[in-house]
């Protein structure tokens, strides 16, 4: 096997940090690959959005290192259950089932990866390919739907009314009804009082 | 345990016309023949039907008109490694009477967040086009496709003799379709869930399996993330009398496999416990554990032990002896509860564990078990920058004691090239060898030296190579290696590595086997990308992300090669003009691009 002087060149090149400089060649190259990279870090396709103010600037420094989308390979699937993560903390990912009347399947989205309720409720139109759910968590009146979620203590309250840090911390379900059934929860029409 | 992606023969050759030539008298079948066209051609088929081998088959195809005809006749297996090689219309055109079908959807990079969501590999149109045209399909194998519970049904509706639904790392579907698999298909015999995602529908899935004796030999859903009724699983083992394969979820406890295995385990070959731990503490004397798997005396595989308790490990003593193939690679245990049992696991062949059982532990691995064929070690903390449990210690005590290895998979974060060429000696049977050193461009921590010369040992002296991957500091010369030597390779992952674009020459002009090229974050560009244009079609695909290709150049070797397919992945739309190339996905195709590429993709 050749031995030539490149060996003594990368020897004097990596006695400090390994590779820093080509490190930091490659780190401007990532600029999609940071941004697909979702909080939940899973290739599912059921939280829908990443949102954009989520996209990070490449940094620079070594400490970027461990920031690398899918390094070291380790398939997601496996990552998703890896048993450091054990599955206590899946409800720590803030992941919460999404019922939709007419819909038979549950899908489930991931609370954490939105910032508030415009983002959920684009999030939303995303996960069920339909438009108009999202404005229902602001404006009651105006559409065919409204989203309610349980609460830590089981009741069905009305998405929206509560600020936002609060209704992730006790949201538990999700469900997007139709307007029509969902007599019960207080919604009036604007300029009615409760 | 899930399959590794390798072929033993290269990708089904589906040429758009058979050759021609049905006059050169050296072809033994001409017009000008004594036997009428029927009656050879039934001759033909006859002898055809034994044919079982893709690549006898497709060398068959070749020798001229009819023998591609009755070829097409009498071909029952069919393997598409790339989904979009070919449209399914094409499928069927060519083979008639189809009883199974192995499909590949989407790159292996896509496991690792490389490429977003939506990105296809839709089984939808395979399987509207199979349900009209082969009523007797038997078998569906898909590996990394988008199946959706409507697909799932009409597949329940469309075949009813359908026996085998493999799913492995697939996702789009949820419980309400396997329900429909499980109610309509009543000659399932396998019904493997691997790695896939399952959305949890909260449907009791288990319980839509026909009352009666059913026809089941493989049940696997350890990756279905949902709770399953119990009492019907337990009603259905009972009542699947050929039974041999059994792989549960984490929502069965350790209880309720005791259960199952007093319950059927004297058939049952292959075990996949669920949770290994118990679910109430409460006062009562556990169950004697040991019991249930002494009375396993058939069971050679073993996984699961997911949310692990180490105490009860010990429960699978009395079936270590019989192990060929053991999967600890979702539980966290320390050489100290693992020494014990491996001990005994004389006849294992495949091995598969977190990296938490430490050199140590791998030492013991080689101590016992002389017939190790396979192994896989994965990290219990995929990070760079962490200590690292296992290193060059497990990998040369690994050669030493278990000659016979033919497949390593091995995470580690320090690797000395020493022990890669101790390897490539003591193991001259491995054909897949994939080293992962997670910290990027670490070079060998003992000499600081690049690892050119432990990969280049590995290629040169292990003769049987056909899958690499790379890792660690890696400068040309380590290309130049694997292009001199690695005649035999067909599967290349690259990552970090290489200085120019001469090492990407090196392994384009020098490895004549290559099917699958798999590269991110490495400085190859134009040069390196046009001079491989020999060989693209007689590849499965090219990977490269995060390297240095232009716009224009692959441009360029669209355009010069009309039956490759050059996806662009991840441009926006605002720098639609922007030359640089983030991840360029090509492969061959009969049918020209697809037509259900998302937005994110730009086909050139």
């Amino acid at each position: 096997m050749e031995k030539g002087g490149v060996e003594h060149e990368i020897t004097e090149l990596r006695l400090g940090l390994p590779g820093r400089d080509v490190t930091e060649k490659m780190m401007k190259k990532r600029g999609f690959t940071e941004m697909i990279m979702t909080s939940s870090g899973s290739n599912s396709d059921e939280s829908g959005v990443v949102s954009g103010g989520d996209v990070e600037k490449i940094n620079e420094s070594p400490a970027a290192k461990s920031e690398v989308v899918g390094w070291p390979p380790v398939c997601s699937y496996r990552r998703k259950n890896n048993c450091k993560e054990a599955w206590t903390t899946k409800v720590g990912l803030g992941y919460v089932k999404v019922s939709m009347d007419g819909v038979p399947y549950l899908r489930k989205i991931d609370l954490g990866s939105s910032q508030d309720y415009d983002d959920l409720a684009f999030a939303l139109d995303k996960l069920f390919g339909v438009r108009g759910i999202g404005v229902a968590l602001k404006d009651g009146d105006n559409c065919e739907y409204v989203t309610i979620y349980e609460d830590k203590d089981g009741d069905w309250m009305l998405a929206g009314d509560v600020p936002w840090g609060m209704f992730i911390e006790s949201c538990k379900r999700l469900r997007i009804m139709k307007r029509s059934d969902a007599t019960g929860f207080g919604l009036q029409p604007r300029g009615v009082d409760e | 345990m899930s399959e590794d992606d390798e072929d033993q023969s290269p990708a089904t050759d589906l040429r758009s016309q058979p050759p021609c030539s049905p006059n050169k008298s050296r072809n033994c079948i001409s017009s000008s023949q004594t036997f009428p066209d029927h009656v050879l051609e039934n001759v033909l088929e006859n002898v055809l039907q034994f044919l079982d081998s893709r690549c006898d088959r497709n060398a068959a195809s070749l020798v001229c008109k009819l023998w591609w005809k009755v070829e097409g006749l009498t071909r029952s297996e069919v393997f598409i490694g790339n989904c979009y090689a070919l449209s399914p219309a094409r499928l069927t055109q060519r083979f008639k009477r189809v009883r199974s079908l192995l499909l590949k959807g989407k790159p292996r990079f896509a496991d690792f967040n490389l490429m977003p969501a939506d990105w296809g590999a839709n089984f939808a149109p395979w399987v509207s086009t199979m349900a009209k045209a082969y009523p007797w399909l038997e078998k569906v194998d898909l590996k990394r496709m988008f199946v959706t519970d409507d697909d799932l049904a009409l597949l329940a509706e469309s075949f009813p003799g359908f026996k085998e639904l493999i799913l492995v790392c697939c996702e789009g579907f949820g419980t309400s379709g396997i329900a429909v698999v499980a109610n309509k298909c009543r000659k399932l015999k396998v019904l493997d869930l691997i790695e896939s995602d399952v959305t949890d529908d909260e449907v009791d899935w288990v319980s839509c399996f026909p009352e009666d004796v059913t026809c089941l030999e493989s049940l696997a859903f350890d990756c279905v993330e949902a709770p399953i009724n119990f009492k019907a699983l337990e009603g259905l083992v009972g009542r699947s009398p050929l039974l041999r394969k059994l792989r549960l979820n984490r929502f069965v406890s350790l209880e309720e496999v005791h259960r199952l295995l007093l319950l059927g385990a004297p058939q049952l070959t292959s075990l996949g416990t669920g949770s290994f731990s118990r679910g109430d503490q409460s006062q009562q004397e556990p169950p004697d554990y040991a019991a249930a798997f002494r009375a396993c005396k058939s069971v050679v595989c073993l996984s699961g032990f997911r949310e692990l308790m180490p105490e009860y490990l010990p429960a699978i003593l009395p079936v270590c002896a019989n192990l060929t193939s053991l999967n600890f690679s979702y539980a966290n245990i320390s050489p100290d509860m693992f020494k014990p049992i491996i001990h005994n696991c004389h006849k294992l062949q495949i091995f598969w564990a977190l990296d938490s059982i430490c050199d140590e532990g791998l030492q013991a691995v080689a101590a016992t078990c002389k017939e190790l064929r396979e192994l896989r070690i994965f990290p219990f903390d995929p990070r760079e920058d962490t200590e690292g449990p296992v290193s060059e210690l497990g990998l040369q005590a690994i050669s030493e004691g278990c000659r016979k290895l033919e497949s390593l998979l091995y995470f580690c974060q320090h690797m000395t090239n020493a022990a890669l060429i101790a390897m490539s000696h003591n193991c001259p049977e491995l054909t897949v060898f994939r080293l992962c050193i997670m910290g990027r461009l670490r070079p060998d921590h003992v000499t600081g030296k690049a690892m050119d010369e432990g990969f280049g040992a590995i290629v040169k002296n292990c003769k049987k190579l056909t899958r690499l991957a790379v890792s660690g500091l890696l400068t040309d010369q380590a290309f130049r290696y694997m292009g001199e030597y690695g005649k035999l390779i067909r599967t290349l992952s690259v990552a970090f590595a290489g200085d120019s674009d001469m090492a990407l020459r090196h392994v384009l002009e020098g490895c004549p086997r290559l099917q699958k090229l798999e590269i991110r974050d490495s400085p190859f560009g134009d040069v390196a990308l046009r001079s491989g244009m020999h060989r693209y079609y007689n590849m499965r695909f090219v990977w490269m992300s995060a390297c240095r290709l232009t716009m224009g150049c692959c441009k360029d070797v669209a355009r010069a090669m009309p039956n490759l397919v050059v996806e662009v992945i991840g441009s926006d739309d605002d720098d639609v003009n922007r030359d640089y190339v983030e991840t360029l996905y090509m492969y061959r195709s009969l049918d020209g691009p697809r037509k259900d590429a998302p937005q994110f993709v730009t086909i050139l």
